[in-house]
């Protein structure tokens, strides 16, 4: 759903289409969604849109995506020293 | 969305070696970071780096070791932000060990992160504070890209 809304933000209709679940299920999806704080709503004209909060989602994204580096690297470092360690020992 | 950071690595050394890597300060220094971390439930410890003032990171994440099961299993808490009192995001880092064909099978779970005040800050500073953190591993360990002559 988030993925779908981060492209455009779509009427509840319109996101209910792409799910096999009842128009309920996917308003109580919704609910979840919006309290979490990732998507807001507006009524435009006669139709409630879903639009993904970018911000909070955006930066929290930002951060795993550095820690995913972070920690490959500092792995990869690790094996360095591992494998020197090994080939000392075992000359 | 995955909100959690998760890699797992096979090194050829057994659990007690990469287990001495993982909680000695002087070995944790080599591949990790300065730290003044102790082996001890609740002890609260800091990882240094280079901080970066302007971007809301003031270079230190904050620990506090939660669970130790020797040469199995090791986990701490895990807080950064930008300092000078303000609130720290949280997370949790935790490591396990497992002994596979003469080796380690290292499994690293970094989880627990949380939407706070504090994080929209880190917007300003991604793609910086990215390259400075692979200039930093570049500087701790000239050998890393074989550039360094003998």
């Amino acid at each position: 759903m988030l993925h779908l809304l981060s492209k455009d933000s779509l009427t509840i209709n319109a996101l209910a289409e792409n799910f096999d679940m009842s128009r309920p299920a996917v308003s109580k999806h919704i609910k979840v969604l919006y309290n979490a704080g990732f998507i807001s709503i507006q009524d435009i004209g006669r139709e409630r849109h879903c639009i993904l909060k970018q911000d909070g989602f955006k930066v929290l994204q930002q951060w795993l995506e550095y820690y995913d580096t972070f920690w490959g690297s500092k792995l990869k470092k690790l094996e360095a020293l591992l494998n020197d360690k090994t080939k000392n020992e075992r000359p | 969305m995955a909100k959690f950071i998760q890699h797992q690595i096979f090194y050829p050394n057994p659990p007690e070696v990469v287990w001495d890597y993982l909680t000695k300060p002087e070995l944790m220094a080599l591949w990790l970071m300065e730290s003044n971390f102790q082996l001890v439930v609740g002890h609260e410890f800091q990882f240094r780096t280079k901080g970066k003032p302007d971007a809301c990171f003031d270079g230190v994440f904050y620990c506090k070791v939660l669970e130790i099961v020797p040469f199995k299993k090791l986990s701490y808490s895990w807080k950064f932000g930008p300092g000078n009192g303000h609130k720290l995001n949280n997370s949790v880092v935790s490591w396990t060990l497992n002994a596979k064909d003469n080796g380690t099978e290292l499994l690293l779970i970094h989880n627990g992160f949380e939407e706070t005040e504090t994080l929209p800050m880190f917007a300003l500073m991604n793609e910086g504070w990215l390259k400075n953190i692979q200039k930093i591993l570049h500087l701790i360990n000239p050998t890393i890209d074989g550039t360094t002559p003998a």
